[in-house]
């Protein structure tokens, strides 16, 4: 028995001792990276990529999910205490916060001396919003645009045409109307609340030639002339195009869209497998979103038919323990190689320019091609952002209940909305 | 005998040593999990705060200028009084209805004593998710039995209706629990000699039942009177951001939550707390006061 146990302790120390030589071997000094991320839809197959990384490097990578809310509040607790995770995500709600607080370990460096990220392959929006002061803090781990999504079977049901990529939002507005009447208010055209920004009404207002916030981040739009033009016609989709806001407060369109309630609903391509693996998948297309004839010329130019997008980022904490190693991770998730691999295994579009295709084939039997359609025929517009986003962003989810309830508020409303923001962006 | 400074025998004073040494831990957490946070409370709602506590800059009394003038502290106080008008009178009249059914001898006493005190031990979360899905205009229970369309918790004027009725459900157990250990208290012989004078039972229970347990109702009233003020699971888990009825239901210590985490004004959501504070000390200062004119004492 004694000799059991001797050669069990002596084989635990070998096995530990050759984990540390098989890190040492590649010249990290840690065993494990942790990993912070907050989609589960994404976990296998990042998980995957990141065992890819493990083979090679003998550095195990422990990827976790924690919810979008908790993520934010475990983040910035790490971040005070001095504990974050090795590696993380970025978004454009709380990236500046993090880099001007220096938070961030500083990618510049090993972005100069790598030869596998250069930044040009990378939508450029995403690396501006990473970066500050010349310096870069994360590489774009993806990007995402937003299309229509419809229900055939209630297309065909109330005898109203499909959309199509030659739809104008007066067509979608047409059809939605048709709908929402020939169903007696059983099922409305489409959908959108207060809170819908990037993935509905924010495309509209770019369409419309408006905008939410200056280039500079110091003026707010909403009460922009143009801004003001997008809200006057959502006012006429209010009535009948669009379902009540309070069914809305309860039930997200996403839901209210697998339940039959609404006809239309405008996505982002981070929501496909959720329709994708509902049971009517098959009653299910995507289409481009609709585009506003500005110049009244009778076509699509550029700029009227505007995506909203957005790019995660993958970030290491400044106080890493083996920067070589953090960043050693984030070049094998950026490389071109890994980023066709994430397209393909449909964890996300990619942040490298031209490895979406692949994304495209990930969910066989439904054509999602017009996600991929929005950014080569569209005009691709980054989500509106500052420093404390979330204080004017969700302070307008709030405000804009009084607009969508009664239309005729709709200048006060903005025009104190675009009072308020713009005394926030002073402050920041 | 007559010396009042004593030295301490060296047996009295092993004795403190342990003493303090056994009540240590308690302090310790006290003073680390309690006492700090309050004074760092107070110290930070007169900066506006930076990020992830640094570059605080000084303000001042500004932020409790901001709290006082800002027409949302106001309202979201009188949402709060709201929800507090209905929780804590009803919530106290139904369980002592509850407990003077209880205590007496019917069958499957146990059973019933049990499920009305279930609430208590769900999480105040897993009870907002399922009264959401009983609440829900689309798709909820109850407008399907009834096959109406009220939006419980999306239209302003009843919301706050909707979410007293939650809050009287999830602590009637408690207070019945409590009311029950109160009346095995009351002694029998009251009720006995009521009855051979001829009391009826609604006399023995204006006459005898509620002075007599008046100690107990109001341990309960003041504790949950303090308790609805800082109501905010609920709130947090059962109102969405776009709600219509959310301006007229949410509470300070929601409108705390949002503006310290949500929009990252640590300084502003100090300010916020502690004014609510002020009033809590103040109500429960009143309370104690009426305590004479109303709570009989044996």
């Amino acid at each position: 028995m004694k000799n059991v146990k001797v050669l069990l302790s002596a084989l635990l120390v070998l096995v530990m001792l050759l984990g540390t030589t098989a890190a040492l071997a590649e010249g990290y000094s840690v065993d494990v990276l942790e990993v912070k991320i907050w989609d589960n839809n994404q976990l296998a197959g990042l998980q995957q990529i990141a065992d890819e990384w493990t083979a090679q490097s003998g550095v195990k990578v422990n990827i976790q999910v924690v919810d979008w809310g908790n993520y934010w509040t475990l983040l910035e607790a790490g971040a005070s205490g001095g504990d974050m995770p090795d590696v993380f995500w970025m978004h454009s709600n709380n990236a500046e916060m993090y880099m001007n607080a220096g938070k961030l370990l500083d990618l510049t460096d090993y972005i100069a001396n790598s030869e596998v990220v250069n930044l040009e392959n990378y939508y450029q929006g995403i690396t501006d919003l990473y970066s500050k002061d010349g310096k870069n803090y994360a590489v774009a781990k993806d990007h995402d645009t937003i299309a229509l999504l419809y229900n055939k079977a209630i297309f065909d049901q109330y005898g109203v045409e499909y959309p199509t990529d030659d739809w104008t939002w007066e067509d979608y507005k047409a059809a939605a109307e048709k709908i929402t009447e020939a169903s007696g208010g059983e099922v409305y055209g489409g959908a959108c609340n207060t809170g819908n920004n990037q993935d509905t009404f924010y495309n509209i207002i770019y369409d419309f030639g408006g905008y939410v916030i200056s280039d500079d981040k110091k003026t707010s739009g909403w009460n922009d002339p143009n801004t003001l033009k997008a809200f006057e016609f959502m006012a006429t989709l209010f009535d009948n195009a669009w379902a009540p806001q309070q069914m809305l407060a309860e039930n997200g369109k996403d839901r209210l869209f697998l339940n039959k309630k609404i006809a239309m609903d405008t996505e982002g391509s981070w929501m496909i497998s959720q329709f994708y693996n509902d049971d009517n998948h098959d009653d299910y297309a995507w289409a481009m979103l609709p585009y506003e004839d500005v110049n009244g010329n009778g076509q699509c130019d550029e700029g009227e038919r505007v995506s909203i997008y957005n790019g995660l980022g993958w970030a290491a904490s400044a106080d890493v323990k083996d920067p070589a190693a953090a960043w050693s991770l984030i070049e094998w998730f950026s490389s071109k190689e890994m980023q066709l691999k994430q397209s393909e295994l449909g964890v996300t579009m990619a942040g490298y320019i031209g490895c979406s295709d692949a994304f495209m084939n990930a969910f066989p039997g439904m054509d999602i091609s017009a996600f991929l359609k929005m950014e080569t025929e569209g005009t691709l517009v980054f989500r509106p952002y500052s420093k404390y986003t979330s204080r004017w962003e969700d302070q307008a989810t709030s405000d804009l209940v009084t607009v969508w309830n009664d239309a005729s508020t709709m200048n006060d409303v903005l025009n104190r909305m675009a009072g308020d923001m713009n005394a926030l962006l002073a402050q920041e | 005998m007559a010396t009042t400074k004593r030295k301490m025998t060296p047996s009295q004073k092993s004795q403190a040593k342990w003493g303090l040494a056994f009540v240590a831990p308690t302090m310790i957490g006290l003073i680390v999990l309690n006492f700090y946070p309050i004074f760092n409370t107070v110290y930070q709602s007169f900066f506006k705060t930076g990020d992830f506590g640094m570059g605080n800059i000084f303000v001042g009394l500004q932020n409790y200028v901001t709290v006082l003038k800002g027409g949302e502290f106001w309202s979201s106080l009188l949402n709060t009084f709201k929800y507090a008008l209905i929780e804590v009178p009803f919530s106290v009249a139904f369980a002592l209805l509850l407990a003077v059914f209880l205590n007496r001898k019917i069958a499957c006493r146990g059973f019933y004593r049990t499920v009305f005190f279930l609430p208590m031990v769900a999480a105040p979360a897993a009870i907002a998710m399922v009264w959401r899905f009983l609440y829900n205009q689309q798709f909820g229970l109850i407008n399907n039995v009834f096959h109406s369309t009220t939006a419980w918790i999306s239209d302003p004027k009843i919301a706050w209706i909707s979410l007293g009725v939650i809050g009287v459900w999830s602590v009637v157990g408690y207070n019945m629990i409590l009311l029950i250990a109160g009346l095995q208290e009351i002694p029998h012989d009251y009720y006995e000699a009521a009855e051979i004078d001829g009391a009826t039972g609604i006399k023995q229970f204006f006459r005898i039942t509620i002075p007599l347990l008046s100690p107990t109702i109001f341990f309960i009233v003041q504790t949950r009177i303090i308790g609805a003020l800082q109501q905010f699971d609920l709130i947090f888990m059962m109102m969405d951001r776009s709600n219509p009825a959310l301006p007229k239901t949410q509470t300070v210590v929601y409108y705390f939550y949002v503006n310290a985490f949500q929009y990252n004004n640590r300084g502003l959501g100090a300010a916020i707390v502690l004014c609510m504070l002020v009033l809590i000390m103040m109500i429960t200062w009143v309370l104690q006061k009426s305590e004479k004119y109303w709570v009989f004492y044996n």
